[in-house]
């Protein structure tokens, strides 16, 4: 029977090749799209799953109440967390963290490591395998360090690297430390990641700060007892919190905060680790937000949906054709479920291949995906049991409830009826439904493609206040005084008339090829007032090097002698200053050191564009090093400039990377997660709007084969082909009108929503939605014109004849 | 004269032999005539038909109507003209399901872009000629089928067409209603409407002026 069921589905499908493919290929590339996507989501939601304790370690955070509301930070002073463990109960292991880069040399090897100097505890709390050496004390002393694998692949090749000293650059000096663990390599889905692990005690602020309470530096995870809640631990924090930070408290009230709901003016909070890959501090207090991975999964939903509602469309349309075979079957004695499952079987059939196919294309799209979308996602990260079992109960569902609601309609249709060919579906609700939420998905996603775009561009295009396009930055990554470098660099490159400026700051404007992003802000009091500022250390020229305008007084200059207390700042730290004549005021920074502001600069966005300018304080300080060098080359060679640069720097340099970069490369480099998500939206809105085309079109054939008495009788009473064109297309186009109207609010709500997240973006006008709708209008109304234009042009004889 | 068919002949070909459906059809047709066209199935009265309408292509021959040659015409003139002098009325009526006789009646003349004042005015003349003002708010469903027919006849009579083309129209109705229908034609040829109709009664035949008998496509 079985047998027999499958062959009449295999005669079939064969029979309606041109539905069987388009529904064939439709729902693979639905599953094809919703399995990479899918893999993407559930890669991001499984980051820092793999940690056995994940459910009791936390990151913390302190939030303060200022006068211009709550801010939190993870930024931690060093003696917190021992006296955190000694005076607050609950605390099973806390560890300080933070990530830093490090210059490693083994012998003739000079390597740049992504390192993490931890506290013992670090390795006891997280789950981070050893491979060899001291099981859950990879630190045998405070002078040894855990490298990774791969690591040890590269320094060592082969050879085993236990017991090997190498030497790390701490500060100005190359002290030397022994290996004493390898790790195993770090998943991609960790938040953390890093290749040697160094103890806490050698990062060289440490020394200087054991007792400063007002330096911030680096992260602090904790353990927390089994049985104590992290509520109950927040509220016993609120003793050690009044008394540690009791000098800052009262500037607080001095200058006005308003103290939580708690009546605290700091308070910590936990973090749950899995959480960390999710945060946000835009708003000021902690936001978890996981918005992004569920809304990739909501995409591939959407994606299987309307192929779904394709398959059961284009089911129901060519089962008018197959009334008949019904009735005969009914009048032979076939009994309903048989009649289901033989249509159901054929159901199954396209969906087995369909996912089967979609499966296939999936793999072989893996590796353009993982470049296009940026992820490290593999589906290998998907064969845990409860994924896959979720997999299949998901496929299962979709095919039981697509395959089988068009084999549920059929087989109950009434024998008479079905004999004669009469096809009476009540109206065609469920049909009409189907397209107005297809539309509805199709033009929220052409709308989102059109606002994201939009932004994205005009992020790209915005004025900056600097120029991006002339400049190069290259992270001083060697073992040279950053300082001398630049210089070397200037004596190097200025016979290059390409050349045009060089200078030097301990920032980096977007994100280099280092991959480094940092803020380095500093609070003072100025006339009894607490004050916040970003700081920025320059070298001679960063102003000319980088086209920023001065307003007024002037910039840092080598004929002023004490030009290392002068201070040059933006507009935006004028108004933080509350100077109307900001040149020559006096500012005490550190209590004994008066600073002297000599210049004010025109706003520029140093930070990433989501940000409003912050206030900003450039110094120029010999003493403090700089991190990124700074060259402006003349327009019309930038290639070639870029690359006379590169050799420059191999002769300087010759040990350390080159990772110059423009700095517009730099700033779309901060736009990942915009491009990403662009991307997403525009493919998934394609693939949408294809899927949604194939479908319309079936139902088109439907309606057609439907309507093609009425469209006779029409052409003999004197109706003209475009009158019935317009006639049978009406209907289609009023159901893209219905979806627009549900569409637009939907899509204008979360669009809104999501530009709020950006200081600086477009305004979204109506013509965003206007053309989102227009365009799919149009898509509609050539989908379905063909068919309809052509039923319109048949001989009105022919579809007559049925008597 | 109406029209006139020389020599027109039709044809499909199906398995490398050419079949005909027309064959050599003569036939000249004058103002005010009431013809009928008998034959057994198959013997192609409804091909003529249709042909004679401008429904249906034919491969050979001339057919010219009120002095314009058909075979020459484009299409688009061709739909102008059967719009315009011909009216079709069908065995199994078709009326648009979800219109009611109201809008049923108004559609050829929605199609012929009559002003809205006019449209009713001609609607409600022609429902008041056939009695079925009660009827104009039904749809076909709620109808019996001579009522159906009466209203295919009124919307083909509405546009005022010279010819009436009527596939056996009374195919489907029991013998009381058909009587009544022909009595209808009779009437309205009297009126001076030119009809030809399909039948297989020899009593409705009687009702013409004139019998056309067909055989395999032949006139004989």
């Amino acid at each position: 029977m079985y047998k027999l069921f499958l062959k009449i589905a295999w005669r079939n499908l064969l029979k309606n090749k041109v539905f069987t493919l388009a529904n064939v290929i439709g729902l693979t590339l639905a599953f094809a799209v919703a399995i990479l996507l899918s893999m993407t989501a559930l890669f991001e939601l499984s980051y820092d799953q793999f940690h056995t304790n994940k459910d009791s370690i936390y990151q913390l955070a302190l939030s303060n109440q200022t006068p211009k509301g709550t801010r939190t930070s993870t930024a931690s002073p060093v003696p917190l967390a021992p006296s955190l463990k000694n005076e607050v109960p609950g605390i099973k292991q806390i560890t300080r963290a933070v990530s830093e880069d490090a210059l490693v040399t083994y012998q003739e090897k000079e390597l740049v490591l992504d390192a993490h100097y931890v506290d013992p505890d670090f390795f006891a709390m997280f789950s981070y395998p050893i491979v060899l050496g001291n099981g859950n004390h990879p630190f045998s002393d405070k002078r040894s360090v855990a490298i990774t694998e791969r690591t040890s692949q590269l320094l060592f090749g082969d050879t085993n690297a236990i017991g090997k000293t190498i030497y790390l650059l701490l500060g100005k000096e190359d002290r030397p430390f022994t290996i004493s663990s390898i790790l195993k390599d770090l998943p991609t889905n960790s938040s953390v990641d890093f290749q040697i692990a160094i103890p806490f005690e050698n990062h060289s602020d440490y020394a200087e700060n054991l007792d400063v309470w007002d330096s911030n530096f680096h992260e602090v995870y904790v353990e927390l007892d089994k049985g104590v809640s992290a509520d109950q631990f927040e509220k016993n924090t609120w003793e050690f919190t009044n008394m540690h930070y009791s000098e800052n408290i009262e500037n607080l009230v001095r200058d006005g905060a308003q103290p939580d709901a708690n009546n605290q003016y700091k308070q910590f909070h936990l973090l749950p680790y899995t959480d960390v890959h999710f945060v946000s501090y835009a708003s000021g207090s902690i936001q978890v937000q996981r918005t992004f991975p569920y809304l990739i999964l909501g995409i591939s939903f959407l994606i299987i949906f309307i192929a779904c509602a394709n398959f059961i469309n284009m089911n129901i349309a060519l089962s008018e054709k197959r009334l008949k075979e019904i009735g005969m079957r009914k009048t032979l004695g076939a009994i309903k479920g048989q009649l289901f499952f033989q249509f159901w079987t054929e159901s199954l059939l396209i969906f087995v291949t369909a996912l089967f196919l979609g499966l296939v294309l999936g793999n072989l799209l893996i590796d353009p995906f993982k470049i296009l979308f940026n992820t490290e996602a593999t589906l290998a990260n998907l064969t845990k049991p409860s994924i896959l079992l979720g997999f299949f109960v998901a496929m299962f569902l979709i095919i039981f409830i697509a395959g089988g609601y068009p084999a549920l309609l059929l087989s109950k249709m009434n024998t008479l009826r079905a004999l004669k060919g009469k096809w009476e579906m009540g109206k065609n609700g469920i049909r009409n439904v189907l397209i107005v939420v297809q539309f509805v998905i199709a033009i929220i996603l052409i709308s989102g493609t059109l606002v994201l775009q939009g932004q994205l561009q005009f992020m790209r295009d915005k004025d900056l206040g600097y120029n991006k396009e002339q400049v190069i930055s290259i992270p001083l990554n060697g073992k040279k005084d950053s300082y001398r470098v630049i210089n070397l660099l200037r004596e190097e490159l200025q016979n290059n008339p390409n050349i045009l400026e060089v200078t030097g700051a301990d920032n980096n404007l977007g994100r280099g090829r280092d991959g480094s992003l940092s803020t380095s802000k500093w609070g003072f009091d100025h006339k009894q007032r607490g004050v916040t500022t970003n700081i920025l250390t320059v070298d001679h020229d960063y102003l000319k090097t980088l086209d920023i305008e001065l307003l007024s007084g002037r910039t840092f200059s080598p004929e002023f002698k004490a030009d290392s207390l002068s201070l040059v700042i933006n507009q935006a730290m004028v108004k933080e200053l509350n100077e109307t004549d900001p040149i020559s005021v006096k500012i005490m920074m550190d209590d004994s050191i008066a600073y002297t502001v000599i210049g004010v600069i025109k706003d520029f966005n140093f930070q990433k564009i989501t940000k409003e300018i912050e206030p900003l304080t450039l110094f120029m300080n010999r003493d403090w090093d700089l991190y990124y060098a700074y060259v402006k080359v003349a327009p019309g060679t930038l290639s070639k400039s870029f690359e006379f640069l590169k050799t420059a720097w191999e002769k300087i340099e010759p040990n350390a990377e080159f990772q110059g970069s423009f700095l517009d490369e730099n700033i779309d480099r901060t736009y990942r997660r915009e491009k990403m998500m662009t991307t997403i939206i525009t493919s998934g809105s394609i693939l949408g709007i294809v899927l949604s085309c194939i479908g319309l079109f079936a139902i088109s054939l439907l309606v057609v084969a439907q309507r093609t008495k009425e469209i006779g009788v029409r052409k003999v009473i004197g109706a003209s082909v475009s009158s019935i064109t317009l006639l049978l297309t009406k209907d289609f186009l009023k159901l893209v009108g219905v979806a627009f109207v549900i569409a637009t609010p939907i899509a204008w709500y979360a669009l809104n929503q999501w530009l709020q997240g950006y200081a600086f973006h477009i305004s979204l006008s109506v013509w965003f939605f206007i053309g989102a709708g227009l365009l799919a209008t149009v898509i509609a109304f050539i989908t379905v014109g063909g068919k309809t234009l052509k039923a319109a042009s048949v001989n009105p004889v022919d579809s007559l004849r049925t008597e | 004269m109406l029209l006139q068919l020389n020599n027109i002949f039709k044809w499909v070909n199906s398995g490398g032999q050419r079949i005909f459906l027309l064959k050599d059809i003569n036939l000249n047709v004058e103002e005010g005539e009431f013809i009928s066209i008998m034959g057994p199935s198959g013997s192609g009265k409804s091909t003529l038909l249709n042909v004679i309408g401008m429904l249906d292509a034919f491969d050979e021959g001339e057919y010219n109507f009120l002095d314009e040659s058909v075979h020459t015409l484009k299409e688009k003139h061709r739909a102008n003209l059967y719009k315009e002098y011909i009216g079709f009325v069908f065995q199994s009526y078709h009326l648009l399901d979800e219109l009611t006789v109201k809008e049923n009646l108004e559609m050829p003349l929605l199609y012929k872009k009559f002003k809205g004042s006019e449209r009713k005015a001609m609607v409600a003349d022609m429902l008041d000629r056939f009695n079925i003002v009660g009827k104009k708010d039904l749809f076909p469903a709620q109808l019996s089928g001579g009522q159906q027919q009466l209203v295919g006849i009124a919307r083909a009579l509405i546009s005022s067409p010279k010819l009436i083309l009527a596939d056996e129209p009374t195919g489907n109705l029991n013998s009381k209603q058909g009587e009544e229908i022909m009595e209808l034609f009779k009437q309205l040829n009297n009126e001076g409407v030119t009809i030809i109709q399909v039948t297989h009664s020899e009593k409705n035949a009687e009702y013409g002026s004139r019998v056309i008998n067909l055989l395999d496509g032949r006139m004989i």
